[in-house]
């Protein structure tokens, strides 16, 4: 049993609402979180993470969960992104694969994109964390040093463990995001930005309200690999995503994530060769996207392997769409 | 017989309606006898009765001395828990859900040390803060206690230092949780930081700074906390194997992973005496260590046992949050609530040890085993709990199913600065028992023999004794082999299928009740007694004090009770949370429950019984050798018209007396050797079983997934097969985490990394295979109706079954449990490179070619088949003594036929250089033996 640390919820009903109520505090100098579905916001709270005086929740907020093939609403469940017949199948397919079946009833996709970075220095209680004496993370005011590498001090390394980035840039997804200085699109490709700490580009007082795709979406075949320990609960260790229009090489994306701090397309990896995509092409295009990322030992698995096994994923999420059995 | 005979003449009851229903509220008090709204007797119930006794219950094993007392009304039939109404329905009352008027709560401060001293805590801010109502520290309750009476070390909070991060160093109580929170961050305490060791093999060493001090029997300066050294047989043997199988292990430790956090709640009622509710497994020693800690005698404690959200001997250990909320309680005055998070209940752990174990085992050329050769080196962590037993139980409890030629065992478990390791389902038995079994496949492997035929050829008879003096009575190990050889169609599938898809397997034997108590004073008290009470209504109130922790005691107790008196369970009300209440039973641990619980229950209903039975004499006139029992009445066996009703005789046996009472306790026979650590793994009757499991191992990633379990146990007879099945069951779910995927993760600085469910990975649903479970029925002469243990044993065949069944899939033996997927592919890397293969889909399966030995036992096995029925029913009585298959005389002594057979407990100078990575703790003196040195 844990005790929720007290915060202020605040319910705006309109997007407009939202960004005045984030102005507001800003204004004031008063820290908040945003949450949508609350699974991963809110266990952290309970671990007295970065506890926020104010949490403005997007619960009320009409219109912004928007279900189709070109467009998902931030507040969209991943639940009910499983069972649509509208989202593309790589999107359905990716969200059934998130945590348990009762906690995608409630996490959202914007959520899921905005997930914290995870390490297991950091996710802990407040006396566990104590006694390590705290990390660059959440060093509550002791300016202490990364766990996972000493004396570096400078970047984190959690993990991002987020199931849908890969998947959201192999379909060649944008982010549109809202804030008090008005609206703004980024692709998915860019949403996320080193470190563990700093994420992803959204600046204070923004949050994410829909994610787009670009016509012919539908033409693309996808696959995304996961491992994990156990078929449910367990975040990625790593994760790829692929997708292509088949028969067409240039359209090939490939995109990973829970190996590094952000997920990552690797474009250019796919870029090296010039090649058509055929079976030929799947090993050596795993050996360099697998030489290409640099994990860290702060999730259940070892780095190494998880390094390997990149290679195993890349090779089965090409080998289905590209048609092979795997 | 079908129909029944009517127990009573005429309309018995009042108002009907034109239904024909009665009216609620309208009826007469019912009619003696009448049971309630049945008006016939149920017939008896032939196929619940035994064949020895004129029903037709089959009886393979032979005939029990309690088929006198079935009835055909209980036993053997699947019964759902009496308490799982309670249960399913929200109602049953755990830890938790105790609350009292004014209730406050308790926090607990906790080290954030590894290793300190505390040189001072000052506490005035923390009293300072309103709404503190009680702050207490070590020096608060300076006196020691512990699970076993001779470790006691511990407090309930650090006296003079903290041991572990997370040690207790104070507490708090106030109004609510937020304000006790607070007030914790309010300690000012001035620590002197000490080097913590982690790693069990440094824990050998001398330190400056041992963690604990055992005084002049301290081996040196080191962390050993106990040694143990065992030989028997003849170690000669072992020379020139056949084949031998040499294993070196590491084994995590894991947790019990209990749904329910520890829950405490204390309170001094106005009459100054303690009521303490917990979820205790084993009340009664809880009781003891309070009245130590507290100062107070035991009668003005009352230790109220909640419902148990699951034990598996995570909650055997007397607690010192328990100590902390009845210390708050005292000082504050008013109940005192202490709720764990599941952070603090890996913190208190007394999960598996973490171990190094080595086994080296050799077979002589006609595929006998002549030697185990076992060292366990197991990791205590903080404190000694259970563990001066679990570094007996490493060993010994490996002496069986098997015969040996010689057993060598070295054992140490060492303290280290991290949460204590304890009893954990299986206790101690698990990890040695994998070891070995894996090293019987390897050596069936070099013989290219069979390995179910090699463990066929080579079991210990029914009434046999172990090569360390075990007393085996009932043993079904034959049959479970066998069952699941069937079940499995393992003879089709064996080293046949491709690459990736495996079959192994693994087998069992655990005690069934430990025959000393751990507490044996006061002497000759015995290990369980329950009290039986029927007033005029014919209820029938048990007490006793066994715990049931979701095993199903009290519906054990309930459904013996029903079976000796032949009334429905329904009549039969079991009274075990209180401690005024119950009598005194040593609690749920050992696998001793039902052993144990139930014989003295049946005692007890046997006392009631008589008390019956001579009041339908005095009715009737016959005599009770001629009355029979059945549903809720007693007449004469040759003319079931003639009798009386159950509510007639209990009336006619009240007069002059009022209710019935009785009293019956079991305590077990004396038994085994007088070696040092002989009563260590002595029980009054073993488990057996044998699993078969399919594995399908993913050769590119490592990820092994199980996906069939054939699951044999010899429970001697199952009261309740639904319980035993759902024990089965539920064993291999917890076996399987530890073989697959559950670890404590201490990272490189030594902090426990995963004290929480997402990161402990403890097999969902999706992760169990399909598990056919198999009863096997030994009927153990001593067992309540025949019956043994199902709620340990079952686990300890599941982690070898999966580890050899590995090994047929991938062709490589892995010694590093559990098998997450890294470890496995790391194995399968080695292979492949050392195969000189591209591709893991490249590796070959391994193959059987069955050598000339193979022939030599199957022979052997078929002959020991019809040996061992012979003696399961008592046609040959002859003594057999482990070495027997060695051709030596059971009828004398092993030592006089046999120069060089040994039985010792201590190294001999010579031993001391070869000994294994627990052995070494022998290289050091206890302090006594140093003094004269100096």
């Amino acid at each position: 049993m844990m005790l929720m640390p007290p915060f202020n919820l605040h319910h705006p009903e309109t997007v407009e609402e939202a960004c005045e109520l984030a102005s507001t505090f800003l204004a004031n100098e008063e820290s908040f979180d945003w949450v949508a579905g609350g699974t991963d916001l809110l266990p952290n709270y309970k671990w007295h993470i970065n506890v926020k005086k104010h949490v403005i929740s997007l619960a009320n907020i009409q219109g912004i969960d928007a279900i189709s093939m070109h467009e998902i609403g931030a507040m969209a469940r991943l639940g009910a992104l499983t069972t649509s017949d509208s989202v593309h199948p790589l999107i359905a397919s990716a969200a059934s694969k998130v945590a348990s079946s009762l906690i995608r009833n409630n996490a959202t996709l914007g959520g899921n994109i905005c997930l914290d970075t995870r390490c297991f220095w950091f996710n802990q209680s407040e006396d566990w964390r104590r006694s390590i004496d705290w990390c660059h993370k959440e060093d509550c005011g002791t300016g202490s040093d990364c766990r996972v590498i000493p004396n570096q001090n400078t970047l984190c390394v959690a993990t991002y463990q987020g199931d849908l980035a890969p998947s959201l840039m192999v379909l060649e997804g944008t982010i549109h995001i809202i804030g008090p200085n008005g609206q703004r699109e980024v692709p998915v490709d860019d949403f996320f930005q080193l470190d563990g700490i700093t994420r992803n580009v959204l600046e204070q007082g923004e949050f994410i309200v829909k994610v787009t795709f670009p016509e012919g979406v539908e033409n693309r075949v996808g696959s995304y690999k996961k491992l994990r320990v156990r078929e449910s609960w367990d975040f990625p260790e790593a994760g790829v995503a692929s997708s292509w229009i088949v028969g067409d090489s240039s359209s090939l994306r490939i995109a990973s994530t829970a190996l590094e701090s952000i997920p990552r397309s690797h474009q250019s990896e796919v870029d090296s060769f010039e090649e058509t995509f055929s079976s030929d092409l799947i090993n050596p295009l795993s050996e360099v996207i697998m030489k290409s990322i640099k994990p860290v030992n702060n999730t259940a698995l070892p780095p190494r392997y998880r390094k390997s096994m990149i290679r195993v994923l890349v090779k089965r999420s090409l080998r289905e769409i590209i048609g092979d059995k795997v | 017989m079908a129909g029944g005979y009517r127990q009573q003449p005429g309309a018995s009851s009042g108002e009907t309606r034109k239904d024909g229903k009665r009216v609620a509220g309208k009826q007469k008090f019912p009619p003696p006898g009448s049971g309630g709204s049945r008006p016939n007797m149920a017939p008896r119930d032939l196929d619940s009765i035994p064949e020895s006794v004129g029903g037709k219950e089959p009886q393979p094993a032979g005939s029990h001395i309690h088929d006198r007392y079935r009835t055909g009304t209980e036993v053997g039939k699947p019964r759902a828990l009496i308490d799982s109404h309670a249960k399913v329905t929200g109602q049953a009352w755990y830890g938790d859900d105790v609350r009292l008027p004014n209730e406050i709560i308790g926090k607990i401060l906790r080290s954030p040390h590894h290793y300190a001293k505390i040189k001072s805590i000052d506490t005035s801010k923390v009293e300072a803060l309103p709404g503190v109502l009680a702050v207490a520290t070590g020096a608060d309750a300076p006196n020691t206690f512990g699970v076993l009476p001779v470790t006691k070390d511990e407090h309930a909070m650090a006296v003079e230092k903290v041991r572990h991060v997370g040690d207790l160093v104070a507490c708090v109580a106030a109004v609510d949780e937020a304000t006790a929170m607070e007030a914790l961050n309010l300690f000012e305490i001035e620590w002197e930081v000490l080097d913590p060791i982690f790693d069990p093999r440094k824990g050998l060493e001398d330190q400056d700074e041992p963690i604990h001090w055992r005084g002049k029997y301290h081996v040196g300066t080191t962390n050993v906390q106990k040694r143990v050294f065992q030989e028997f047989g003849d170690r000669s043997l072992v020379e020139d194997p056949t084949a031998s199988s040499h294993g070196k292990w590491r084994m995590e430790g894991v947790h019990h992973g209990f749904t329910e956090p520890h829950a405490v709640v204390g309170h001094w009622d106005p009459n100054g005496r303690l009521q303490l509710y917990t979820p205790q497994q084993v009340p009664h020693y809880a009781h003891r260590a309070l009245s130590t800690v507290l100062e107070v005698p035991m009668h003005q404690i009352n230790v109220i046992r909640t419902f148990v959200g699951g034990g598996f001997g995570g909650k055997s250990d007397p607690f010192p949050h328990e100590m902390c909320a009845a210390i708050l309680s005292r000082k504050a005055g008013r109940p005192v609530r202490i709720n764990f998070t599941r952070e603090e209940v890996y913190w208190i752990n007394r999960g598996r040890h973490p171990s190094y174990i080595e086994v080296k085992m050799t077979a002589d050329d006609e595929a006998r085993i002549s030697g185990f050769d076992i060292d366990a080196l197991i990791d205590g962590g903080g404190f000694a709990s259970f563990g001066h037993v679990t570094s007996y139980y490493n060993g010994v409890l490996a002496t069986a199913p098997y015969e040996l030629g010689s057993f060598h065992y070295t054992g140490a478990r060492v303290w280290t600065n991290k949460p204590a390791s304890g009893a954990m389902r299986g206790h101690g038995a698990v990890n040695t028992r994998c070891a070995v079994e894996v090293g019987l496949d390897e050596m069936a492997e070099q013989m290219q023999v069979d390995p179910i035929d090699l463990r066929l050829a080579n079991l210990l008879p029914p009434h046999s004794r172990t090569i360390s003096g075990f007393r085996i009575t009932s043993n079904g190990m034959r049959e479970a082999l066998e069952r699941v050889r069937e079940g499995s169609e393992w003879d089709s599938k064996f080293r046949q299928m491709p690459l990736g898809k495996g079959i192994g397997i693994g087998c069992g034997f655990f005690i069934s009740g430990s025959g000393l108590p751990i507490h044996w004073d006061p002497n000759r008290f015995p290990h369980a007694t329950v009290h039986m009470q029927i007033d005029m209504d014919g209820g029938v109130t048990v007490h006793t004090g066994a715990a049931d922790i979701g095993q199903g005691s009290t519906t054990a107790v309930a459904q013996v009770v029903s079976e000796v008196l032949a009334l429905p369970i329904e009549m039969i009300h079991v009274r075990s949370h209180e401690s005024d209440t119950s009598p005194v039973d040593l609690g749920s641990y050992s696998s001793r429950v039902t052993f144990m619980n139930a014989n003295a229950a049946i005692r007890a209903a046997l006392d009631i019984r008589e008390k019956l039975l001579n009041a339908a004499w005095e009715m009737l006139g016959y005599h009770p050798d001629v009355l029979v029992l059945n549903d809720r009445r007693i007449y004469y066996k040759h003319d079931p018209a003639v009798g009386v009703s159950y509510l007639e005789a209990l009336h006619k046996a009240q007069e002059d007396k009022g209710s019935l009472i009785s009293s019956g306790a079991y305590r077990s026979p004396p038994m085994g050797g007088v070696h040092k650590g002989a009563a260590a793994g002595l029980a009054p009757a073993y488990s057996f079983s044998a699993y078969v499991a399919e594995v399908d191992v993913d050769v590119e990633t490592g990820l092994v997934s199980c996906t069939n379990v054939w699951a044999a146990h010899d429970c001697g007879k199952a009261l309740n097969p639904l319980a035993v099945k759902g024990q089965i069951i539920g064993s291999c779910h917890m076996g399987l985490g530890q073989v697959l995927s559950e670890k404590m993760v201490y990272g490189r600085t030594g902090h426990l990394q995963n004290p929480n469910l997402l990161e402990y990975k403890i097999p969902s649903i999706h992760e169990m295979p399909h598990v056919t479970p198999i009863i096997v029925e030994s009927s153990d002469p001593e067992g309540p109706f025949g019956a043994k243990e199902a709620g340990e044993g079952p686990l300890l065949p599941i982690l070898p079954a999966v580890v050899n069944a590995v090994y047929d899939a991938i062709g490589v033996r892995i010694r590093d449990l559990p098998l997450t997927p890294d470890v496995v592919w790391k194995a399968i890397s080695a292979k492949t490179k050392a195969l000189g293969v591209i591709e893991e889909t490249e590796l070959p399966s391994p193959r059987l070619e069955h050598s000339a030995l193979q022939a030599t036992l199957v022979a052997r096995s078929a002959e020991h088949k019809e040996r061992d029925r012979r003696r399961q029913r008592s046609e040959d009585t002859g003594a057999y003594v482990n070495g027997v298959l060695f051709g030596f005389d059971p009828n004398q002594p092993l030592e006089d036929q046999v120069e060089g057979w040994r039985s010792a407990v201590e190294p001999v100078p010579e031993q001391l250089a070869e000994l294994g990575l627990a052995g070494k703790a022998w290289l050091k003196k206890e302090q006594r033996q140093m003094e004269g040195d100096q």
